[in-house]
């Protein structure tokens, strides 16, 4: 049997879990002390990229996701296909986005929220998308390193990011996976088994 | 019974996209609710004994040919809420199939015998004295060769089993193959996206399509929203067929004298509270156990490609029993997609060597035997596991995992990284205690995957503690029963298809004579 009525979360998002149960008046908490802060009309911001249309992410959302895809695989020095000019890692995100429940994607949207505005505690006032490399490297170790919330909010989303990245079949030969194969080794299908003897 | 035909490949499902009508009102003298491990085996064992058959599954018909053997797909179109139903503090993922043929399409194949230390504790614990290693001998055996239950031969122990084998025998530790449900296993890996060669002996090509073969019908895309009763006893099923899309497309009602739960351990003590029945001893939803495992993934000098060959070769045995710590580690394949998730290896540059390495990264699942300390309940609308690994299953995990540690230097690894939400790297037998010990049974600090959750409709014999008789029936109502692993009154270490196969098939053998 199949529940239906629970919007659920993605596995790999996981992490957000606490942020639609006990976890949530934390995630309020730090989100008040963004605002508390102040300044976050005035923090310097990026433009999401213009040419991308996206079916489910806000462009701020597309910003930070961007901004940690970035950080999170620098495939440059890796000689692997980069993670924003040719996997759509951010665009597999919002396709993901699209497919999933209204209150699983309010939480994404508030997860995404909390992680970009979180530095500001922290980092003098800056926004995630408005770090350096180095300092968004370590405000993502800080992260990692956090009480149950950050960990699990930072683990979720790099398995986000991770996964649709790895997802795409450009990113395989690099790794030497094969991916499919079953049509590609041409391996016959068996069919049902045989009924048993009585 | 020798009169049963069967297509050569494929299943005869009514799905929603073939009902036209608002309500349909069915009679059959038995309706089964899931077509998983316990549904299936049920369905057929009494479709052949000539009882007219329904069964109700909630999840889609996705046939094998469909199986994209792409495991982030996979998740979202055969797993239970896409592969996204976790614990309550969202640290432990239950990963359950949610398709017709259920957890038995998606799972790595792995057959055990309930151990028999298992069974007498049963047997003093819960009553249950009719289950013994003797008596569920011809269970077993029956499904074992239904099944193609084998020793894995030495083509399907894959690289990654090859080098574990060697390091626990360097260790003097006891490894064998593991037995598996397949027949000539095509070596591809993708074991949890789904056979797409129909090798895998899953619900999907066998006792489906035989309990089909013999008249049973089986309705996908239908969730069952209350188990009825007349008199007492139970009289059927209410039920809705969804569309793929969600929505509703018609009311079902199922008359039938016996009802079977076998939706899994989440959802059938779901189903059984929202009916308000069988629940006189409170037990329905209670001592749910995870089962929760590890993957611990290493790095080796040479190319492993764990994602080649079959995905699980052999296991070590060496711990399984109680004086020895009741834990067991299996070789585990994996995808790339995977082992982006499995440990921590750090951010930037440091993960992209990880993943710069997967083709010399070999992993190990480790199987704990915890406590029943879960609780499954409905808050409001939605469905709620707690379950957290209680502190006294915490050192079992650590021991468990130093074990697994230990085995990957043994084997060659020069790295092992422990699944933690933190950066842990082990590099030498001296970095186990202190990288294991500091571990803290915190939530998110571990990455735990529940793939055999159980034990929240418990059986045993006195109806004051548990909610199902030996034979799966309800202590409360007559015509009710429970065939799937909920019903296991302690967590069984090993992997539990085949025990919920011989349980279900005796069941069924006492339904028929009811």
């Amino acid at each position: 049997m199949k529940n239906n009525k629970h919007p659920a979360l993605p596995g790999f998002m996981a992490g957000l879990e606490p942020l639609s149960r006990r976890g949530f008046l934390r995630a309020t908490a730090l989100t008040g002390a963004a605002f508390t802060a102040g300044c976050a009309h005035l923090m310097g911001r990026r433009d999401a990229p213009q040419a991308i249309q996206y079916r489910s992410l806000q462009p701020d959302e597309a910003e930070v996701l961007t901004r940690l895809t970035e950080v999170l695989l620098p495939t440059q020095s890796m000689g692997l296909p980069s993670s924003t000019q040719v996997v759509p890692t951010v665009q597999n995100i919002d396709a993901m986005a699209a497919r999933m429940p209204d209150q699983t994607r309010d939480l994404l949207g508030l997860g995404i929220w909390v992680f970009d505005r979180r530095p500001m505690v922290s980092f003098k006032f800056s926004r995630f998308t408005s770090l350096s490399d180095d300092k968004a490297l370590a405000y993502v170790n800080a992260m990692q390193d956090g009480p149950f919330f950050e960990r699990g909010l930072m683990t979720t989303l790099k398995a986000l990011v991770t996964l649709n990245y790895w997802r795409d079949e450009r990113t395989w030969p690099g790794l030497e996976y094969s991916g499919p194969v079953s049509e590609l080794w041409g391996i016959r299908r068996l069919g049902n088994a045989p009924l048993p003897r009585a | 019974m020798s009169m049963a035909s069967m297509p050569a490949s494929g299943l005869a499902v009514i799905q929603a996209s073939d009902i036209s009508e608002k309500n349909l009102s069915l009679s059959a003298d038995v309706v089964v609710v899931g077509s998983g491990a316990g549904g299936a085996v049920t369905a057929y064992e009494l479709a052949r004994r000539g009882k007219k058959v329904i069964v109700l599954e909630a999840g889609p018909y996705v046939p094998s040919q469909q199986f994209t053997e792409r495991f982030a797909d996979s998740l979202e179109t055969l797993y239970q809420d896409h592969g996204g139903q976790t614990n309550a503090s969202g640290d432990l993922l239950v990963l359950q199939g949610a398709c017709v043929g259920g957890s038995t399409v998606v799972n790595g194949c792995v057959c055990f015998r309930t151990p028999d230390f298992i069974l007498k504790d049963w047997q003093q614990r819960f009553g249950l004295t009719d289950l013994t290693s003797d008596t569920l001998a011809p269970y077993f055996e029956r499904v074992e060769k239904n099944l193609s239950i084998h020793d894995n031969a030495e083509y399907e122990i894959a690289r990654h089993g090859q080098l574990i084998r060697a390091g626990a025998n360097k260790l003097g530790w006891s490894v064998k193959p593991l037995r598996r449900n397949i027949r000539q296993c095509g070596l591809t890996g993708h074991c949890l996206s789904g056979c797409k060669s129909e090798r895998k002996q899953s619900m999907l090509v066998t006792y489906l399509p035989w309990a089909a073969a013999h008249g049973a019908r089986i309705y996908a895309d239908t969730r069952v929203e209350r188990v009825t009763t007349e008199q007492g006893r139970a009289s059927g099923v209410q039920a809705t067929v969804v569309a793929h899309d969600g929505t509703p497309v018609a009311s079902m009602t199922v008359k039938a004298s016996q009802v079977v739960v076998a939706a899994g351990a989440v959802q059938t003590p779901l189903l059984l509270q929202k009916s308000q029945i069988a629940n006189r001893s409170g037990q329905v939803g209670k001592n749910f156990a995870c089962h929760p495992s590890l993957y611990v993934p290493a790095r080796y000098p040479e190319p492993v490609h764990a994602w080649r060959g079959a995905l699980l070769g052999v296991y070590i045995d060496e711990f399984l029993s109680p004086e020895k710590g009741a834990f067991v580690i299996e070789d585990g394949g994996s995808g790339p997609v995977e082992m982006t998730m499995a440990a921590e290896p750090g951010t930037g540059k440091p993960f992209m060597d990880y993943m710069a390495n997967a083709k010399y990264l070999a992993g190990l699942v480790t199987l704990i035997h915890d406590h029943n300390v879960g609780t499954i309940h409905w808050d409001g609308e939605q469905k709620k596991i707690d379950y957290q690994l209680a502190d006294a299953d915490f050192p079992s995990m650590q021991r468990a995992l130093k074990a697994a540690a230990r085995l990957h230097l043994a084997s060659g690894a020069e790295e092992v990284y422990v699944p933690s939400s933190d950066r842990r790297v082990i590099r030498s037998e001296a970095d186990i205690d202190p990288m294991v010990d500091s571990l803290e049974n915190l939530p998110q600090h571990l990455r735990m995957v529940s793939y055999h959750p159980q034990g929240s409709c418990r059986m045993g014999s006195d109806p004051d503690t548990s909610v199902v008789n030996d034979k799966g029936e309800s202590h409360d109502v007559p015509g009710l029963y429970v065939a799937d692993a909920s019903l296991l009154p302690t967590s069984i270490v090993v992997n539990p298809q085949v025990t919920v196969y011989a349980l279900a098939t005796r069941i069924a053998e006492h339904m028929a004579k009811a």
